[in-house]
């Protein structure tokens, strides 16, 4: 009996450690929240390697919030599948749930016990967590309440990172640090995807600019910003068949068979183009 | 998994939630047990605490699940390696608590509430009641909980609502579509509590567990 609990859970073991750091794939990755609701993500397809770091922004409302959950595990897809995750995720929600009856801690000794013994103290003294450990969680500021959030997410040496917002409210020391711990997590292996709007992973070499538009996840390219394509989407406003040059961006008008626009448009967006077909009025 | 149970008891108890089940429940036991049960009414007694107590424990295990915000709910998911664990840990906490009840129930009845000692028959229906109890409790908390029903007033509605479905269908010939307490107290009554016990702990068993299955069904779309 004893030696079969020890095989079980070294093979346990074994397979947490195999899986931890893997590269994982969205494969037509639809969600919606309700049967007739309208997309919130569509179609995403996206291949994350370990070292990966990704910068994701998009507008209020965009589905960044929900294209996390969907990454973390903690939402299913309405169609298409997110497979090949790794078995340790840290997840740092954009405000921390402070309405809990513990202290700082408490709380942590409790999510260091449910990660199976991991442990906090360090973590908790890098990101100056240390001084605000018998407060409670009621007390504490957003800042400080968003340091306890990843402490709980980093104690566990995460193969995938889940940052929602990561440098809201957060201290400049804090702020400073965050990059270095991004990196330090990628050089294990891990893969970190962020929602940011501050672009404080910017200075980070090597990060995936990912946005969300119109329910389309788009990767663009690293010598490219979501800003410039920004300038591209303002420059196809411009009248049809004339080429319009913004910045670095042009506008170009292509004509394709009606039957094949859907998979035109897609495959563009895919590449990082925001595409889109002209209205009748525009195309007239 | 165990940890995550623990996190969960331990919130609802530092929360002080524990006491709006606690409170209701020993009021629940000073009524049902005011009066010693006379001799030969042992049955019946135990068995009208055990279906009187189903509400309350409804009300403790969707008290201890809506205890945790959602945000932590999610956090717990990833650090209990899934959201089904996250679900089944939930579960396991509200059915320790509900049995810790159950069996305060169940003990102050044996020990203040009869007036003869019962029969060894008699305490082993008893104790099966119980526990059929706490899992109606637990299922019917579990299916009004925050996550299934998001409004406070709908939920509270839906957890009497479904109590007063078990005692109205379980007193008509078709008993046998919910948890029968119903004939739980009538068999009790009429004396056949022990010969009748299989049979209804069987449709008791199965729509109790139809129910946590269908909560854990919803919960796949609800995280």
């Amino acid at each position: 009996m004893g030696s079969i609990s020890i095989v079980r859970f070294f093979i346990t073991t074994m397979r947490a450690a195999l899986y931890r750091y893997s590269t994982m794939w969205l494969t037509q990755v639809s969600f919606r929240y309700r049967r007739r609701d309208r997309y919130v993500i569509e179609a995403a397809e996206a291949r994350l390697a370990p070292g990966d770091v990704v910068e994701l922004t998009g507008a209020n409302g965009a589905g960044k919030s929900t294209l996390l959950r969907l990454l973390a595990g903690l939402t299913r897809p309405t169609s298409g599948a997110v497979t090949d995750r790794p078995a340790v995720v840290g997840y740092v929600p954009d405000r921390f749930p402070t309405g809990q009856p513990f202290t700082v801690a408490g709380y942590l000794r409790h999510m260091a016990r449910v990660r199976g013994g991991a442990r906090w103290e360090p973590w908790a003294e890098r990101v100056g967590l240390d001084a605000f450990s018998e407060v409670r969680l009621r007390e504490l500021s957003k800042g400080t309440a968003h340091k306890v959030g990843l402490v709980q997410a980093l104690m566990a040496e995460p193969g995938l990172l889940v940052l929602d917002e990561p440098f809201a409210g957060l201290d400049q020391d804090t702020r400073d640090a965050l990059p270095q711990i991004v990196t330090e997590v990628t050089e294990r292996g891990g893969i970190v995807v962020a929602s940011d709007h501050q672009g404080g992973l910017g200075t980070l070499d090597g990060v995936r600019l990912w946005s969300l538009r119109s329910a389309r996840l788009i990767e663009h390219p690293p010598s490219s910003s979501p800003a410039d394509s920004s300038a591209l989407d303002d420059s196809l406003d411009g009248s049809p068949g004339v080429f319009a040059a913004s910045g670095d961006a042009v506008a170009v008008e292509v004509r394709v068979p009606a039957r094949d626009l859907d998979g035109f448009l897609r495959r563009m967006r895919d590449d990082g183009y925001p595409a889109r077909a002209l209205t009748e009025e525009e195309a007239r | 998994m165990i940890a995550l149970v623990v996190f969960r008891i331990a919130a609802y108890v530092r929360s002080h939630r524990v006491f709006q089940a606690l409170l209701p429940i020993l009021v629940m036991i000073s009524i049902v047990y005011a009066s010693r049960a006379p001799r030969g009414a042992e049955a019946a007694a135990l068995t009208d605490s055990a279906v009187l107590v189903i509400p309350f424990l409804a009300w403790a295990a969707r008290g201890l699940l809506d205890t945790e915000p959602d945000e932590q709910r999610a956090i717990s998911a990833t650090g209990a390696g899934g959201r089904l664990r996250e679900v089944a840990a939930g579960l396991l906490a509200a059915l320790v608590t509900c049995t810790a009840f159950a069996a305060l129930t169940l003990g102050c009845g044996l020990m203040l509430g009869l007036s003869a000692t019962p029969s060894r028959g008699v305490v082993s229906a008893g104790v099966v009641l119980h526990g059929l109890a706490v899992l109606a409790g637990v299922a019917l908390g579990a299916l009004t909980s925050r996550p299934v029903m998001p409004s406070p007033a709908y939920s509270v509605t839906a957890l009497v609502a479904g109590f007063l479905m078990m005692l109205l269908v379980g007193a008509s010939p078709a008993y046998w579509l919910t948890v029968p307490v119903t004939a739980w107290m009538k068999a009790a009554g009429a004396g056949r509590l022990v010969t009748e016990l299989p049979g209804l702990t069987a449709i008791s068993l199965a729509w109790c567990l139809a129910a946590l299955t269908v909560y854990g069904y919803l919960r796949r779309s609800r995280p």
